[in-house]
């Protein structure tokens, strides 16, 4: 196991590696420059000037001499200024993170709080009018333009209903319940889309283990069928929905863009979605160096968990 | 500086010693000091009832702090309320004293006086004095750091010199009347020399509002400036409010459920779909107001190059067949669902240079435009259409007007690009026509000089125009002094643009902005709700 | 399944059997029937099977039904409610919605499959390849898609399409891009799952069997395994053209989708945004659409996942 996580996490620095590689290829390649969008064109451009803000952004020399000297600042921690704003990209980084991971975690286990009693309902109930409604909903949760259903939900939720706020954002340690008034429909968004995906997953892993041999042993030792499926069957069919929980809030981090536009939600994917249209390139790849790092050690853990919970892989 | 300027407007507010400086022949004389001490320490009283703490929601939200690499494009970001420069503007759109009360100008119009306010402070209580608005220049000026926009504003100032801690001096490389339009707030924002350190994280300028914090796409917070020199009638201090909180909300159905369900008090910019009818719906519950607006929407030729360019010898009647081809009428209804009006100038009814009298040279005629293009042989040309991507009208324009010429036979794509994009297809040419639109224009040189006169940057960036005729006019417009004067001038000049199409004005840009009935005394402006001369914001409360 | 493997098995030392037409033709038939008779099992397969055949024939039908030029605007009648003449009612620039849902709808559709096509076809090979020969080529095939799988959610399409949109392309060149954005962002997941498949399918017998008679290994990777693996794969793609139609609105939204006035659902339904509360007719019909189709490839996907898992068979 030991050994195993060792090398797994030495695994991540060729994966780090390619993603920095292929973030910097990606910019290299994008037509216009920051300068431009810095400067106007209100003024002529004078070369001068040009090749001055080039070097005073270090972007005069060949691109493999920026990627080495980018990469050597962010081992020693540092990730630069931001080229719009001019703050240092970790105080950008710090401001934003954190609302999208409170966002995501939250917008998680509300779709386990949803998906699992559905999943597993819906299995129980196998071919009943319960289990096609289940899968119905779900499968139409995930069959709807998420900015349309983010939009629905404001329409409904606050303009109509005047249950909750429309949009915006406040820490969690600024004041705790209005915090929670603002993150209920962006994460209920994001929690009923990946429900969608849960759900269906519970439901069949349920029906795995449903079908095994412990569980008819069970049956005929005399335990009641409440307790077979809900103490047993349960617990062992939530394994896999707990992985794929972890990997989509992996996913939820950078996929969160769109909600975060709508309910103007401060979050790290709309703030690299803007820097890649203002060209900040040092937000571009720290931001996307950061989210990296967080998917890759959120799939470790995930992986590590599953060979916790079911020992049968390790041995594999 | 206009004539109606020097008499209305610097010197008739003051209410104090004054001398009313002007000559007929627009050359102007000398004028002295004013008596302005003690103005900023008059005895001031805050209003018992007014204040409030506004929670205004804008549509985009700052790029960053520094109030001489950003100029608040959308003037209605709270952090334009924390800035301040050296002329105000008043509802009618003429300069009004800022941190300067008065000025003189030399015969040749090179040379520009200013008496600076007294006891007037940034909001870390360091004086504006000479020293300091030297510094501020000298620092916009550096192409370094200077933004191209705030920077263009004051591109004929070629030194500066103080003469006393309240006294400065301009100098001009070459003759202008219109610096005192130019200078007016914003863009030529100053913030505290001693701040500069710390300019990216905590902007200190001597706006009505000081500086709190911001947080990026989050919120911005402001707080009263105690120390505003600016009092209303009775004499209280102005601005009213306590404390501004401003958030960026960029989708337009979010940001007006917002306001309608009392998260926010007042919102900018209405989507022209839902501004059409909001009025009659729900202006029981809340106001709103068009704001008096100088944006010109526009679709820009490319005449340095392709088909429409001065290197086709059928250029000019290539652009008259996409003239005629444009549907100015369906803009109108399609866009901006009816609000405003199509333009045939740059400068829009809350304009005084509006010019009713303009036509239209090539009107919709979309026969005549097909027999043109034929006859011009512009039929198989592969032309490109490029929108911005920054406001929904732009590109909106360009989608109606890419169908409208290709009804009338342009082979033509269209693309929308945000701003990186588009300028390094302008350098490269890489582009036929383009859907955009421009604004904050208050004097009518800002627009000529910029866009229209041939030696400009942008005109050279952007269309290429170039007319020696125009640039006669322009030039001489900006030597003038008599506004009746200048208006012909640049009527003359909108005629050869009408007639030569550089440029087809497309419509008058609305803006509808709405707020609670609890928000009193607020009144928008053309230059954002907070650099209104005892207007706007300043003079807004909650109730 | 299990059939298939039998086949591997059965092959006769040193002989190469060539089918002829006939065989050939029985073959698919028998194949077709088997699938419809499979697809009948499973109700979700078959909704989803019924509703994918009706959007087809729409889509097919379409220069037939449409009597409106898509892109054309009408300046007599911007936003008019759905009437005779006009099924759907039509846009804000008076363009007919029913043409501008149907000829989207065909472009869409075909976007979406290219894209699944194209990322199939860049994964497949790449995988089996990588799984099969395994050692150092595996290891660092597998560390680049690790790292582009590390991509935070869909930043990798923003980046992607970012950039193609800005090259300087047109009508169909930007179609294709967008089917090679889309596309190349599926492909590191298909090559996962196509090399977990091939780890699987190396331990069975049959590839043993043929290596120890001396096929050449790339034969055996291609011809042989790769069939073998593809249920989880056909499974992932289908449920995936709904999600690249998704992808598309969200991109749209951005406003990194298709530039206008070319007809698509993404884009339509974004730019219906303005109407929601003045006009709400607008917007109902391109993102029914989206969700009709979006549906149909999910039920279908689902239902033959539980056809193709022989776990799952007798459900």
């Amino acid at each position: 196991m030991l050994i195993y996580t060792i090398n797994r996490i030495l695994h991540m620095i060729p994966v780090l590696f390619v993603l920095t590689v292929v973030v910097f290829m990606f910019i290299q390649l994008l037509p216009g420059d920051v300068i431009d969008t810095l400067i106007g064109d209100e003024e002529a451009e004078d070369p001068a000037t040009r090749e001055l803000l080039m070097k005073e952004y270090g972007l005069d020399k060949p691109i493999y001499v920026q990627y080495g000297v980018w990469i050597g600042k962010v081992l020693q921690g540092d990730f630069g200024k931001s080229l719009v704003t001019r703050r240092p990209v970790a105080l950008e980084l710090f401001e934003s993170i954190p609302a999208t991971v409170y966002l995501a975690v939250v917008g998680i286990s509300i779709s386990m709080l949803i998906a699992i009693p559905l999943g597993a309902i819906a299995a129980v109930k196998r071919n009943s009018p319960t289990d096609y409604t289940a899968q119905i909903v779900s499968l139409i949760g995930i069959s709807i333009p998420e900015f349309w259903f983010a939009i629905m939900c404001v329409l409904f939720f606050s303009l109509y209903l005047g249950w909750l706020p429309s949009s915006g954002y406040m820490s969690p340690f600024e004041d705790l319940g209005q915090s929670l008034k603002y993150l209920i429909l962006p994460a209920a968004a994001v929690g009923f889309r990946q429900a969608a995906y849960t759900t269906r997953l519970t439901r069949s892993s349920m029906l795995d283990e449903m079908n095994k041999e412990y569980v008819d042993t069970a049956r005929s030792l005399g335990f009641s069928e409440k307790k077979v499926i809900y103490k047993y069957t349960l617990r062992n069919a939530m394994i896999p929905t707990i992985t794929i929980s972890g990997l989509q809030l992996a996913n939820l981090l950078g996929g969160t863009v769109v909600l975060e536009t709508i309910f103007a939600w401060p979050g790290i994917g709309q703030a690299i979605y803007l820097a890649i249209i203002d060209r900040d390139y040092p937000l571009i790849q720290a931001g996307i160096l950061v989210l990296g790092v967080i998917v890759v050690i959120v799939n470790l853990l995930v992986d590590l968990l599953y060979r916790v919970l079911n020992p049968r892989v390790a041995l594999n | 500086m206009s004539k109606e300027n020097t008499e209305n407007g610097v010197t008739e507010k003051q209410g104090q010693t004054r001398r009313e400086f002007m000559t007929k022949t627009g050359a102007v004389a000398g004028a002295a000091a004013l008596g302005m001490s003690g103005e900023a320490n008059a005895a001031k009283k805050r209003h018992p009832k007014r204040g409030g703490t506004l929670r205004f929601a804008t549509r985009s939200d700052s790029r960053g702090l520094d109030q001489h690499r950003n100029y608040y494009y959308y003037v209605s970001h709270p952090l334009a309320a924390t800035s301040m420069g050296m002329f105000d503007v008043d509802l009618k759109m003429e300069p009004k004293p800022g941190i300067a009360v008065d000025h003189t100008v030399s015969k040749d119009l090179k040379t520009y006086t200013f008496k600076l306010r007294k006891g007037a402070t940034f909001h870390d209580g360091s004086p504006i004095d000479a020293e300091a608005v030297k510094w501020n220049i000298g620092r916009i000026k550096d192409p370094k750091i200077g933004h191209s926009f705030i920077r263009s504003s004051i591109k004929d100032v070629e030194s500066v010199d103080v003469i006393d801690s309240h006294t400065i001096k301009f100098n001009l490389d070459k003759p202008s009347g219109v610096l005192v339009a130019s200078l007016t707030y914003y863009p030529v924002q100053f913030m505290s020399p001693n701040s500069v350190g710390n300019a990216d994280n905590h902007p200190i300028g001597a706006g009505p509002f000081k500086f709190k914090s911001w947080k990026k796409y989050d919120r911005t917070v402001l707080e009263r400036n105690e120390n505003w020199w600016e009092t209303d009638d009775q004499g209280n201090a102005l601005p009213y409010l306590d404390k501004i909180v401003g958030f960026p909300k960029k989708e337009d159905r979010i940001r007006l459920t917002a306001l309608r369900t009392g998260e926010v008090d007042l919102i900018e910019n209405m989507a022209y779909t839902d501004a059409a009818g909001f009025d009659k719906k729900y202006g029981a519950n809340f106001n709103t107001w068009d704001v008096p607006q100088v944006g010109t929407g526009y679709l820009g030729f490319n005449l340095k190059n392709g088909p429409f360019s001065y290197k086709n010898p059928n250029g000019k009647m290539m652009r008259q067949a996409a003239a005629h081809a444009i549907n100015h009428e369906a803009i109108h209804q399609a866009i901006f669902s009816g609000l405003s009006e199509t333009a045939r100038g740059f400068y829009s009814k809350a304009s005084t240079w509006h010019m009713p009298e303009l036509e239209r040279k090539y009107e919709y005629d979309p026969d005549k435009a097909r027999f043109l293009l034929k006859k011009a042989g512009g039929m198989d040309e592969r032309l490109v259409l490029t929108s911005r991507d920054a406001y929904a009208y732009m590109h909106q324009t360009g989608e109606i007007a890419h169908a409208m010429l290709t009804e009338a036979g342009f082979n033509i794509q269209h693309e929308i690009h945000p701003y990186a994009v588009l300028k390094s297809k302008w350098k490269k040419g890489e582009y036929s026509i383009d859907s955009t639109a421009n604004s904050y224009r208050p004097d009518p040189d800002r627009w000529f000089s910029a866009n229209v006169l041939s030696t400009s940057s942008n005109t050279k960036l952007r269309t290429g125009f170039n007319n020696p005729k125009a640039d006669k006019l322009i030039l001489e417009g900006k030597r003038t002094l008599d506004p009746a004067k200048r208006k012909e001038i640049y009527q003359e000049v909108e005629m050869i643009i009408n007639d030569e199409l550089p440029m087809i004005y497309t419509h008058f840009i609305p803006l509808t902005c709405a707020a609670t009935k609890n928000l009193k005394g607020y009144e928008p402006a053309f230059n954002g709700p907070y650099s209104t001369h005892m207007s706007g914001i300043r003079t807004a409360w909650l109730g | 399944m299990s059939e298939i493997h039998l086949q591997g098995g059965q092959r006769k030392v040193g002989e190469i059997h060539i089918p002829t037409w006939q065989e050939r033709y029985e073959r698919v038939k028998d194949a077709l029937i088997d699938a419809v008779q499979e697809l009948y099992k499973s109700k979700t397969a078959f909704i989803g099977g019924m509703m994918l055949v009706v959007l087809a024939i729409l889509l097919l039908l379409t220069p037939v039904l449409t009597d409106y030029d898509p892109t054309k605007p009408d300046y007599s009648a911007f936003l008019e409610p759905p009437s005779v003449e006009h099924i759907m009612g039509t846009d804000r620039y008076g363009r007919d919605i029913f043409s501008r849902v149907l000829w989207g709808g065909r472009r869409l559709v075909v976007i979406a499959i290219a894209a699944v096509v194209f990322g199939l076809s860049l994964g497949i090979p790449y995988g089996v390849l990588s799984g099969y020969y395994g050692g150092f080529a595996d290891s660092v095939s597998m560390r680049v898609v690790d790292g582009l799988l590390a991509f935070p959610g869909i930043l990798l399409y923003l980046l992607i399409v970012t950039l193609a949109r800005e090259w300087h392309l047109e009508g169909f060149w930007n179609d294709l891009i967008l089917v090679f954005a889309l596309g190349f962002a599926f492909f590191p997941e298909v090559a996962r799952l196509a090399r977990g498949s091939v780890l699987i399918e190396k331990q069975k017998e049959y590839v043993e069997a043929s290596l120890t008679i001396g096929e050449a290994s790339l034969y055996i990777a291609l011809r042989q395994i790769l069939p073998n693996c593809m249920s989880p794969l056909i499974v992932n793609a289908t449920v995936r053209l709904g999600f690249v139609i998704l992808i598309i609105a969200a991109l749209s939204f951005l406003g990194l989708g298709t530039p206008p006035p070319t007809p698509d659902w993404g884009a339509d339904l974004s730019a219906a945004r303005d109407h929601m509360e003045s006009n709400p007719l607008i917007a109902i019909f391109p993102g029914l659409a989206i969700c009709y189709t979006v549906l149909a490839f999910n039920l279908f996907g689902d239902g033959l996942r539980d056809i193709m898992d022989p776990r799952l068979s007798d459900r």
